[in-house]
């Protein structure tokens, strides 16, 4: 039921050879290509047909499910509105992630709007791939929407990593933090050629005690631009952070706008941000232990956006 | 093994200078030879890192030549000069993000094999194994980021090792041990030069090399050393000095 071309995206941008072990939801040109539930995690389709809920049991431990997503047929941009309901106290890993091959001259492209409900004291990490690929000329678009919804001690760590082929992106997260919980946002997006990516990053620590910390690593390639903004916005006594970093090659291009917004008192929030080229004195230090100029280079970009 | 044959570098002039290129090495001849222990010291501003830097390609030689093992290597790149044997321990080592130790040592190796970076952290010595994880970035200790350049530099085991101020950052119980080191990685085949003003190094080197303004201005061993160094130490700074108050002058 995978040919070896569904099979490349999906080792691409889920780390399968084959089908998972555990729940998966695999979404082909729009339609559901294969599911999996297992006793603590339900995936169902929701109401209007437009995507799934995926339901994890409270105190469920070490599950994972994965939701990729790929999409081959010209001319289509599939919208999914997908829901994760992660209950008190579990801890479960979701691999979702996009693949696109673009064969002819029309545009494809994919919205994953996500939201995630995440209970007291659980934990969830979510990691995301976006990959594109073809000899296509059609534009190949990727434009997700993440919500995130964390109770009372709950945790979130996300990891959004575009890695190559996305023409066009515009990504909006969200997030809403209740008392004593924890968010942790890593986006690594490499962009090149005309390419444009714009993340949108609106967080709301709302409970007292809660903890954000947002990392973004852009490379700009080519004539490729990335626009940034990050809003951390503080209502209560709590700590939050943004880390954004750029590093332009070639003609690059990138704006970068962190902002702060403290409410209250007790609030302590903190932004660092640099745009630039790579640092003359890295690439002198492994020139220096024999790398070329063309493989330090390399070996810096892999590191940045490990 | 490694001979400078009427080496100049002039720099880049900034506006300070009118345009005028300001000359740091002027007309350097010297010949160091195989598996001694070289300090070179001198005032600040006398062309010490400079001159190091020359000999690793990360400037570029004005006039005159670097002779390496027979090899005239003035127009080698950085990357030649490492593969032909020459290392390099930076006084303050590039910071990276995403890039470990355990990277770097399998950068300047060529391997990545667990017994081998345990086996070379012993014989460094100064570098516990839990640094092998670590990231080289900003959250690392100026002492902790230059033992870890040190061991990476010891490890490739090269012809030639250069480390400039080895001692920076360095809290005062591990300079012993370091100098000591230093000394034990100095085999037959092995060269070692040591950009330094620290005493501990000077005590133990075989030739000590005093520069002033770009040239020579000493080169034997440290008896006949101390004198000038003790006139060299009372003020760096001989022509921009503006009196006590004026902490320009550096002391």
């Amino acid at each position: 039921m995978l040919d070896a071309l569904d099979k490349k995206l999906l080792k691409t941008v889920a780390d399968l050879e084959s089908l998972p072990k555990g729940a998966y939801n695999i979404r082909k040109n729009g339609k559901l290509l294969g599911r999996q539930v297992s006793a603590n995690i339900a995936i169902d389709t929701n109401a209007d047909g437009t995507g799934i809920i995926v339901t994890i049991k409270p105190g469920t431990k070490d599950e994972s499910v994965h939701i990729p997503v790929i999409l081959s047929q010209a001319g289509l941009y599939d919208v999914v509105y997908n829901s994760f309901i992660i209950g008190d106290d579990a801890e479960v890993t979701i691999i979702a992630g996009c693949g696109i091959h673009c064969g002819s001259s029309e545009t494809e492209g994919h919205a994953g709007i996500h939201d995630f409900h995440v209970g007291k004291k659980a934990k969830v990490t979510y990691v995301e791939k976006h990959f594109a690929m073809g000899e296509g000329k059609g534009r190949r678009v990727l434009n997700p929407t993440t919500k995130v919804f964390l109770a009372e001690g709950a945790t979130a760590e996300m990891e959004l990593t575009q890695i190559s082929g996305v023409d066009e992106a515009d990504r909006l997260n969200e997030a809403i933090l209740g008392p004593d919980s924890l968010l942790l946002i890593t986006e690594r997006v490499l962009t090149e050629g005309k390419q444009i990516a714009i993340s949108k990053n609106n967080i709301v620590l709302n409970g007292s005690g809660s903890r954000a910390n947002m990392i973004s690593r852009s490379v700009m390639k080519g004539d490729s631009k990335q626009i940034f903004h990050a809003n951390l916005e503080a209502r209560t006594k709590c700590f939050g952070h943004i880390e954004c970093d750029a590093i332009i090659m070639d003609n690059g291009t990138n704006e970068t706008m962190p902002a702060l917004k403290a409410l209250h008192p007790d609030a302590e929030l903190t932004h660092e941000a640099s745009i630039g080229k790579i640092a003359n004195d890295q690439l002198t230090k492994l020139m220096s232990l024999g790398l070329t100029y063309d493989e330090a280079v390399n070996r810096i970009i892999q590191g940045f956006l490990k | 093994m490694l001979e400078l044959k009427n080496l100049y570098f002039a720099a880049t002039s900034g506006a300070e200078d009118n345009g005028v290129p300001r000359k740091i090495i002027e007309g350097l001849n010297y010949n160091f030879e195989k598996g001694k222990f070289y300090v070179i010291t001198g005032p600040n501003g006398s062309g010490k890192t400079t001159l190091a830097k020359l000999i690793m390609g990360i400037n570029p030689v004005s006039s005159g030549s670097i002779i390496f093992e027979g090899n005239d290597i003035s127009k080698l790149s950085i990357t030649d000069r490492a593969k032909a044997g020459i290392a390099y321990s930076f006084q303050h080592p590039a910071r990276f993000k995403g890039i470990t130790f355990r990277d770097l040592l399998s950068i300047a190796t060529g391997r990545n094999d667990d017994k081998f970076f345990q086996e070379t952290l012993s014989r460094v010595g100064i570098c516990p194994l839990s640094f092998l994880d670590k990231e080289i970035d900003a959250t690392l200790s100026g002492g902790e980021i230059k033992k870890i350049e040190l061991a990476t530099t010891i490890a490739v085991n090269p012809k030639l090792a250069i480390y400039d101020e080895p001692d920076t950052g360095i809290d005062l119980w591990t300079i012993g041990p370091m100098v000591s080191l230093l000394k034990k990685e100095l085999t037959p085949q092995t060269t070692t030069i040591v950009v330094s003003h620290n005493r501990a190094f000077l005590d133990i080197a075989d030739v000590i090399i005093i520069l002033k303004k770009g040239q020579i201005a000493y080169k034997g061993n440290l008896e006949k050393a101390l004198p000038l160094l003790t006139d060299l130490s009372i003020c760096t700074y001989p022509n921009k000095c503006e009196g006590d108050k004026d902490a320009g002058c550096l002391r």
